[in-house]
């Protein structure tokens, strides 16, 4: 008896050394482990941020109009099968489809599936060329012996919209992270420097902070966006815009930056370390900004999915990216054609994976706010 | 009282403040755009078939007064502003007041509203969010509040659209019917645009909703958390007494604080939602001036009015906060 109990007293002494001498990382780690939307969420982020980054390899097609397939526009989605009324097949297949336009068809264009021209999925075939890493591939993970697949169907150019999702999600994430990166260095400044110094550095750095934030972001970097030189090329675009998004986001940011500044700067340590000779810079970096990293890195990631969503509503307008860079926004600028409504439906299928990519961030960035927050036990 | 009285000064001032530097980011991009107002009108009278030469733009540029240095126009601009006037837009040759006019205060009556019904939803759902202990009520309600998150408004409004087209055949876009579209203001016009203004206000609620129960549900959890509930229950208060009377009381200071943001994430939403319902009102002119027409003249004074009205807001929240909060009444009058 008395054994169990002192084997349970050790045991819990250390747990709670393991709890007591426990970096921040690893209690947010902990805390975060418990969640299971957000670590769903985490997964999903996890695999859609490695699909986008493998996309040229994992979709069959370049999603340029290098890729296109000129005998299948606007088509409707193949989902490849294993059987049908001709019979089982252990490898997946699709049918043949053949266009005709002509006088008996009254010059529209007339599909016909022919069910007994099967063609194969084949795995790891050669196709389009592509560059991953800086080094140069043809193979891709899948395609068909014949023609083309196109899970997703194609785009009035003969597009594939899957290969174009993926490397869609690639695009926003880059964008995302440059425009959070941008922002985060921003907010880092005027509001390291708004807090630490206190004053009327701070009022002045946080009467223009809240100017900033009282003017509608979207409309005014529509202003910007607008006037674009039109002869840019599609990168020098797309590091605009990513840019712009930087500068929509860091208010919010700075101003959590400074509200921490200001509460820790009167603390001993920091006192502590201005006694022995200091310098600011030197504090903010090696004392105050590690204090708060969690928090940041919270703010960071539930800021995220607006850069994306945002980029998403600029190229929508066609203020933001054009068409050789593949962004949701860049796919949906036709879909308010009625045509597009009511016959091609599947050009929503893209809308269905950036719901998901920005609900994985929000679950997580909740997760981590949560986990990031210490008194969050306590509370529960 | 005297002391209130300079607490709204205060308070006024420094939203005129506010609006100065606005008006000078305002004014800076709109400079910092290649070109000027004369080169643009002029190339449009250009593809009219009217030769026009470097005198010409020259001249041009004098009668608008472009050529004095920028400090100067700035002022003049801004002077001009807070009389409501805005000058002429580049490209139409029309006042910009009269040519915004009503259309401005439909943009705003309608944003306010989306407001005001995102508000209506979220303060009793949060509530009741925070306080449930029910795992299936708050993970459907949280699910709900990412999905207005993660949906934005521009998607929802095309899924609106190609659910009505397929249904009713209707689009339910634009904000007249074809034989109000140029009426005076009557009542069956305004029983007409009531009819196809619901649904821009639902579409630029829906995020907004999910944004305020979100935060209505952190504060109140926050606030329910603290001693002063548990004596209060200790006290015998109960229930939606409870409730209301104490955290309730303290969560929505916050809120009513950061309605100018909410309604800044609005306008952010207003113009692109313009573009997928062709609503014919300050948002469309925007995309219209911007995208289209290069219109910085025009583009400028819209910005300028949205940014007016949040600042507005901000000041009459301020205001209604110390009238509401005692903590920040004492804080005013001493």
């Amino acid at each position: 008896m008395t054994d169990t109990t002192n084997v349970d007293a050790t045991v819990d002494q250390k747990l709670k050394e393991a709890y007591f001498t426990a970096s921040q990382g690893q209690l947010i780690w902990t805390r975060f482990k418990k969640q299971k939307a957000a670590m769903v969420g985490a997964w999903v982020l996890i695999f859609l941020i490695l699909s986008g980054l493998f996309a040229p390899f994992l979709t069959p097609y370049d999603p340029t109009i290098a890729g296109r397939d000129k005998d299948y526009q606007n088509g409707a989605p193949e989902i490849p099968k294993f059987w049908d009324e001709n019979g089982f097949s252990a490898r997946p297949f699709i049918y043949t489809v053949s266009r005709v336009r002509s006088i008996e068809t009254n010059f529209r264009w007339v599909t016909t599936v022919d069910r007994t021209a099967r063609r194969y999925v084949v795995l790891f075939p050669k196709g389009d060329k592509y560059k991953l890493f800086g080094m140069r591939f043809q193979t891709h993970l899948f395609g068909v012996d014949s023609g083309k697949i196109h899970l997703f169907g194609t785009d009035s150019a003969g597009k594939d919209i899957f290969s174009r999702t993926f490397h869609a999600i690639n695009t926003s994430l880059a964008v995302g992270t440059i425009g959070v990166f941008i922002a985060f260095v921003m907010a880092l400044i005027i509001g390291g420097v708004s807090g630490y110094y206190g004053g009327w550095i701070d009022s002045i750095l946080q009467m223009i902070t809240d100017a900033v934030r009282t003017v509608p972001a979207i409309p005014l970097f529509m202003a910007l966006a607008a006037f674009i030189p039109s002869e840019w090329s599609a990168e020098a675009r797309f590091f605009f815009i990513s840019i712009i998004l930087g500068f929509i986001g860091w208010p919010t940011l700075a101003r959590r930056v400074r509200t921490h500044l200001l509460t820790e700067r009167n603390q001993e340590y920091v006192l502590a370390a201005q006694l022995c000779g200091a310098s600011a810079p030197h504090i903010i970096r090696k004392h105050l900004l590690p204090s708060f990293t969690s928090y940041i890195i919270v703010d960071l990631v539930i800021s995220f999915p607006y850069m994306v969503l945002s980029e998403t509503a600029l190229s929508f307008i066609g203020l933001g990216l054009k068409d050789p860079v593949n962004s949701l926004g860049v796919m949906l600028q036709n879909v308010t054609k009625a045509d597009v409504l009511l016959n091609y439906q599947w050009y929503f299928i893209p809308v269905i994976f950036f719901i998901v990519l920005v609900l994985a961030f929000v679950f997580v960035g909740d997760g981590l706010r949560d986990a990031a927050d210490p008194y969050g036990d306590a509370k529960r | 009282m005297l002391l209130f009285a300079r607490f709204v000064a205060i308070r006024a001032s420094l939203a005129v403040l506010t609006l100065v530097i606005v008006s000078f980011i305002v004014f800076s991009l709109m400079e910092m755009v290649p070109g000027d107002c004369a080169e643009r009108y002029l190339a449009f009278k250009n593809t009219q078939g009217s030769m026009i030469s470097i005198a010409d733009i020259d001249v041009e540029r004098v009668r608008l007064g472009l050529d004095k240095p920028f400090m100067v126009r700035w002022v003049t601009w801004i002077t001009n502003a807070f009389q409501g006037d805005f000058g002429e837009s580049c490209i139409l040759r029309l006042n910009i007041s009269r040519l915004l006019g009503e259309k401005f205060w439909i943009s705003l009556g309608i944003s306010l509203t989306a407001l005001a019904f995102a508000y209506a939803i979220a303060i009793p759902v949060g509530i009741i969010s925070a306080t449930s202990k029910s795992a299936v009520l708050n993970n459907s309600l949280r699910l709900v509040s990412y999905m207005g998150l993660a949906l934005p408004n521009f998607l929802l409004a095309l899924m609106i659209m190609l659910f009505s087209t397929v249904v009713f055949g209707d689009s339910l876009t634009g904000l007249f019917s074809k034989e109000f579209r140029d009426a005076a203001w009557s009542y069956d016009r305004v029983i007409d645009f009531l009819s196809r203004a619901w649904l821009p206000v639902f579409i630029l609620g829906w995020s907004a909703t999910a944004f305020a129960i979100q935060t209505v549900r952190a504060l109140m959890s926050d606030e329910i958390g603290k001693l002063y509930v548990t004596a209060a229950a200790a006290r015998g208060v109960s229930g939606r007494r409870l409730l209301w009377r104490y955290p309730a009381r303290h969560a929505l200071g916050p809120i009513i604080n950061s309605l100018g943001f909410d309604l800044n994430r609005i306008f952010n939403e207003l113009p692109i939602i313009a573009l997928i319902l062709t609503l014919t009102e300050a948002g469309s002119l925007l995309i219209e001036s911007l995208a289209r027409s290069n219109d910085q003249q025009l583009a400028g004074a819209i910005i300028f009015l949205l940014t007016a009205s949040i600042v507005a807001l901000n000041f009459l929240t301020d205001i209604l906060l110390a009238i509401t909060d005692p903590r920040v009444r004492r804080s005013i009058l001493g």
